[in-house]
């Protein structure tokens, strides 16, 4: 827990080790952990103990802290009706398809601009990086045409999974870490690999992405949380109860079905991603910190 | 994905390439094919931008300018801009999505930093708080956003949050239903789902500043908050410089909030966003062209707070 | 794995990526004719898991259908609770992903026909394809037509009244046979209803996702206005009955303090909230009751209605509204057919499909509502229907006498309606959420909004 008690911050930890000061850390810790727990794990609590509750119950003054008589029917309704197993399959679905697709040609392309430099390299990066500029909701309305009727192709991308996995593929924030962390990677590694006739695509399997697990881990959890997070794209291009993602049909169900049914719905869909967030919070944790900054 | 390490030494696929006999003819060729292959690595990402960013954008302003009506397009001029800036929900949508904008910032931008600043000076539990604190962005958004909807803005005291503030006699307050506490409402929850990763990357960035530089400033004799000042936020003046652009450009596209939280509009107008405008006149209006000007008008009025704050930080430099 | 290998696994995965990116994409088409002759066609509105019985029903009438009719197959697909919520109705028109088959309002036809998405079926439908055809309320047919040309087959129709509680009325020391016939009598009996305390409220009211809008024109309607001039130019809901709407509702939310406090309330928010028992009286057709205890887990034995209330008096109009099925363009003749075989079974038949209520009966799901006032009174179809309704009723049929005996008349929703819906809904939250709301204000900002758009639609 101390684990870099060697590092100086704010406050000396001689301060802290002494009378008054040790008196005041330990308060001031007790305090912020009783008032974290209760802002941030005490909705967490309503919310699944909530769901737990009667109709009745949860429209009682004051509201009621245990529930007086579970009802884990409202569970049961949840995972029926709404067809959760469904939507959190599609939800995985799409995330893992969003990983496959962003780490293969993003990190393609970023090694291309990085090491191979191509003839009008610099302008595609350009191009690629000015779309930072653009927010999400200025492009909906024309992505959405776009999508329904491919240029060229005019294929319609609606309710299949290629909607969600493509778009996201034009990442540049993903191609920028990328190119910059393989920027850091020295020549003389390359030139090494050259001198022994390998071909690009070997350098980049064997020496390049070898050293590159951090940032890649960090693209990873970008393009999983992408689509996790994400709303209104999949609620436009996903217009089917089969395909929703988990968001989507929570709130399309939210319309017609009782109130408890869907916090319970909600408290289900959660289950998941607390639980694989718990497993691997380490790597994340360390993969957001390190990879955002130094990345 | 798994990756193991290959040493590159071991032995190459092909006999190492002899001297070449034309060196010029041979080089022309090399640069052609490293070319062809450079570009062979990007296609697919280029494909990706071209048809799902660089050829909407186009197309969104075109469409900005054209009405389509029974299948049939017309060019309309600037007549979507006209139609949309003659139409009272736009300014209130703006001044709507603004009053968030500004909202979040006060909140939402200066309570992680703050936060990250008390956190890293625990030297106990911190993995702990820091689960804690993370722990709402991993709820799908929908979620946390109906567990306020239901149980913590409910005007009556059956309500979560009217519950504490009855219990401690204050006044308690109608949240989504009163206009004033809409915008408010919608930060607080925000906040509370968002906030986690900034925590993070102002950890990230706390943790990266030498303590010689505190050391020096407690021996000039700089309390707590002069020390804040002086070291801490120019030590990560980048990156708080940063997370501002991005919260304010993540902000302004506010949707999800008034959609769930105040079933659209909210009360009397006062949920609704520019992005939740466009929504409407996109998918509600039949008006995909009007939505696409709005989406225009929004591009514009982005690149230029971008331009403004490109400027301002570069200046101080 | 040797190192040639996982670069031809690399080179595998880059080439899969990109040739899948371009190639693999799902399209939507079906043709529609099969080599064995069979004709396919999709249809939309399946009920959803939640819906149990009427999920059953569908699938045992889609087994059935397709027996008698072996060359036809029928694919469902369930598009949610509401058929047609309108930001996604109007995706799958713009995006073209409506099923062969697709159920509309009433009101969607001009959306539907601007789409460019509709298929005119007046030279398929008559008594052959649709055997009731010529019972069908001409005026439902009107609804759907344009320019002389039908574009959809109504299946449902209704019209709004007055639903309430019996329980609460009889708590409340109200006679729960006697409904409240005017505005001012909805008031009364409101304030005695809240008074019960409890959370419940006397009336409620919806003002969000564009249910307000809708109920405001249904308010509008019972005193005697109309949102639109008749030439669908300008706005016509600024004046004394616009105002007599909002002041009716703003005395009894703040007056009275009998709605309630919860609003912002949209369709299913209020079911919620009724079939707990915290309402006591709302308008609505009489299929709210339907949704009540299908979807919100209520009975609907509590359950009555009169008519729509006027303001001193009967009521001058009531809302009417209907569903439809449309067919998609560039169907083979033999899918319309099968379409409307299809629709002319399950939803257009005395004694099958919806009407079949000998099923019914010992269903959760009750027999005798007064709906879907399809077949035009006096004929064939209208008379069998009637009758196997009354002999399988099983909620009390004098639950709906009042509204019954008692009809007014229809007016049916205006043009643009989801549009000017939105834009009402910040009225009827003006002065649900605003004890100080300026009703003047309200309306004077949603008659310039709606004008707007009126315009803008030119």
């Amino acid at each position: 827990m101390a684990r870099d008690s060697g590092t100086r911050t704010l406050i000396s930890h001689a301060q802290l080790r002494r009378g008054r000061g040790k008196v005041v850390y330990w308060t001031l810790l007790t305090v912020v952990v009783v008032v974290f727990t209760l802002v941030f794990l005490g909705p967490l609590y309503w919310m699944v103990t909530g769901a737990l509750k009667s109709g009745q119950e949860i429209a009682q003054t004051p509201p009621t802290l245990f529930p007086k008589d579970p009802q884990p029917q409202n569970y049961v309704d949840a995972w029926n009706n709404l067809d959760l197993a469904k939507l959190l399959f599609n939800t995985f679905y799409y995330a893992a398809g969003a990983l496959f697709f962003q780490l293969v040609l993003d990190t393609a392309a970023a090694y291309s601009l990085s090491k191979l430099r191509p003839v009008l390299g610099n302008v595609i990066l350009s191009l690629m990086l000015a779309t930072l500029m653009i927010p999400a909701m200025v492009l909906i309305v024309p992505q959405y045409v776009t999508v329904i009727d491919l240029p060229i192709l005019h294929i319609n991308l609606l309710d299949s999974p290629f909607a969600i996995w493509l778009p996201l593929v034009a990442n540049a924030f993903n191609i920028f870490l990328l190119k910059r962390f393989f920027d850091s990677i020295p020549e003389e590694l390359m030139a090494a690999a050259v001198m022994d006739g390998a071909t690009p695509l070997r350098t980049l399997w064997s020496i390049i992405l070898p050293m590159s697990r951090p940032i890649l881990g960090v693209v990873s959890i970008f393009a999983v949380t992408a689509v996790w997070k994400d709303f209104l794209w999949p609620k436009l291009v996903m217009p089917s109860p089969e395909t929703r993602t988990i968001s989507v049909g929570i709130y399309a169900f939210s319309g017609g079905t009782p109130m408890n049914v869907v916090v319970a719905a909600s408290v289900i869909a959660a289950i998941p991603t607390v639980i694989i967030f718990l497993i691997f919070q380490r790597n994340i944790m360390s993969g957001l910190t390190t990879g955002s900054i130094k990345g | 994905m798994a990756i193991t390490t290959v040493p590159g030494t071991t032995r190459p696929d092909r006999p190492a390439s002899p001297i070449p006999a034309r060196p010029r003819r041979r080089s022309l060729r090399r640069a052609l094919v490293d070319n062809l292959t450079g570009h062979a690595f990007l296609i697919g990402a280029v494909l990706c931008f071209a048809v799902f960013s660089w050829y909407p954008m186009i197309r969104g302003i075109v469409m900005s300018f054209q009405r389509t009506r029974r299948g049939e397009t017309t060019w309309v001029g600037w007549d979507n801009y006209a139609r949309i800036l003659d139409d009272p929900s736009f300014w209130t949508a703006w001044k709507n999505t603004i009053y968030f904008t500004v909202l979040a910032l006060v909140l939402g931008y200066a309570v992680p930093f703050l936060v990250a600043i008390l956190l890293n000076e625990f030297r106990h539990f911190r993995g702990y708080l820091r689960i804690l604190v993370y722990l709402p962005v991993m709820l799908p958004p929908a979620s946390a956003l109906f567990l306020f909807k239901y149980y913590a803005y409910d005007p009556s005291e059956a309500g979560l949050f009217n519950a504490i503030l009855a219990a401690l006699h204050l006044p308690t307050s109608e949240w989504m239903q009163s206009p004033e506490m809409t915008m408010p409402a919608m930060v607080i929850a925000s906040t509370w789902m968002n906030m986690g990763s900034a925590v993070l990357i102002y950890l990230a960035a706390l943790q990266n500043i030498p303590g010689e530089l505190y050391e020096a400033a407690e021996l000039d004799g700089a309390g707590i908050w002069r020390r804040i000042l002086t070291v801490t936020i120019p030590q990560t003046r980048l990156i708080l410089l940063l997370m501002a652009m991005m919260q304010i450009v993540a902000t302004m596209q506010l949707f999800i909030e008034p959609l769930i939280l105040a079933n659209g509009a909210g009360a009397e107008d006062s949920a609704t966003s520019v992005a939740y405008l466009i929504y409407q006149h996109g998918f509600f209006q039949n008006d995909l062209n009007g939505a696409a000007a709005l989406g225009v008008i929004m591009l514009v009025v982005l690149a230029g707070f971008s331009a403004v704050y490109a400027r301002l930080t570069s200046r101080q430099d | 794995m040797s190192v040639p290998q996982y670069r031809k696994a690399a080179a595998l995965a880059l080439v899969a990526g990109l040739g899948l990116s371009l190639t693999a994409c799902s399209t939507k088409s079906d043709d529609g004719g099969s080599a064995d002759g069979k004709v396919t066609i999709t249809i939309d509105c399946q009920p959803v898991g939640a819906q149990k019985e009427l999920l059953q029903n569908w699938n045992d009438d889609v087994a059935e259908f397709q027996r008698q009719n072996p060359d036809i197959i029928i694919k469902s697909v369930s598009v949610g609770e509401q058929c047609n919520n309108p930001p996604d109705f109007t995706a799958r028109l713009a995006g073209g992903t409506m099923t062969d088959v697709f159920y509309g309002y009433m009101t969607d036809l001009q959306q539907v026909l601007d789409s460019g998405q509709a298929m005119d079926i007046t030279e398929y439908v008559n008594t052959e394809t649709i055997p009731t055809w010529d019972s069908v309320d001409p005026a439902l047919k009107e609804v759907f037509s344009d320019g002389g040309k039908l574009y959809a087959i109504p299946v449902k129709n209704y019209s709004m009244g007055l639903v309430y509680n019996k329980v609460l009325f009889q708590r409340a020391g109200l006679d729960p046979n006697n409904p409240p016939k005017t505005w001012p009598e909805v008031r009364e009996a409101a304030k005695k209803i809240a008074a019960l305390g409890d959370g419940i409220a006397g009336y409620a009211e919806y003002s969000a996702g564009n249910t307000g809008g809708w109920h405001f024109t249904a308010l509008l309607y019972s005193q005697g206005g109309q949102i639109l001039t008749p030439d669908g130019t300008k706005a016509d809901f600024n004046n004394p009955l616009g105002r007599q709407v909002l002041q009716n509702l703003k005395d009894m939310r703040y007056g009275d303090n009998s709605m309630g406090s919860r609003q912002l309330l949209q369709w299913g928010d209020l079911l919620t909230n009724a079939a707990a028992g915290k309402v006591g009286m709302f308008i609505g057709a009489p299929d709210t009751t339907q949704a009540i205890v299908s979807q919100f887990q209520g009975r609907f034995q509590d359950w009555a209605m009169g008519p729509m209330p006027g303001q001193d008096g009967p009521a001058k109009a009531t809302l009417g509204g209907g569903e439809g099925y449309f067919f998609k363009k560039g169907l083979t003749p033999e899918q319309v057919r099968a379409g409307l075989k299809w629709i002319a079974f399950q939803k257009l038949t005395p004694g099958k499909g919806q009407f079949d209520y000998v099923r019914a009966k010992p269903q959760n799901y009750p027999v005798g509502l007064p709906q879907p006032l399809l077949f035009a009174n006096g004929t064939e179809a209208q008379k069998q229907e009637l009758e196997l309704r009354k002999a399988n009723a099983n909620v009390d049929t004098a639950n709906f006498a009042a509204f019954e005996a008692n009809p007014v008349p229809i007016k049916g929703e205006p043009r643009n309606a989801q549009a000017i819906y939105a834009i009402l809904d910040a009225a009827m939250s003006g002065v649900l959420t605003n004890p100080n709301a300026d009703i003047d204000a309200l309306l004077k900002t949603a008659e310039d909004k709606v004008n707007q758009l009126l315009a803008a639609e030119r």
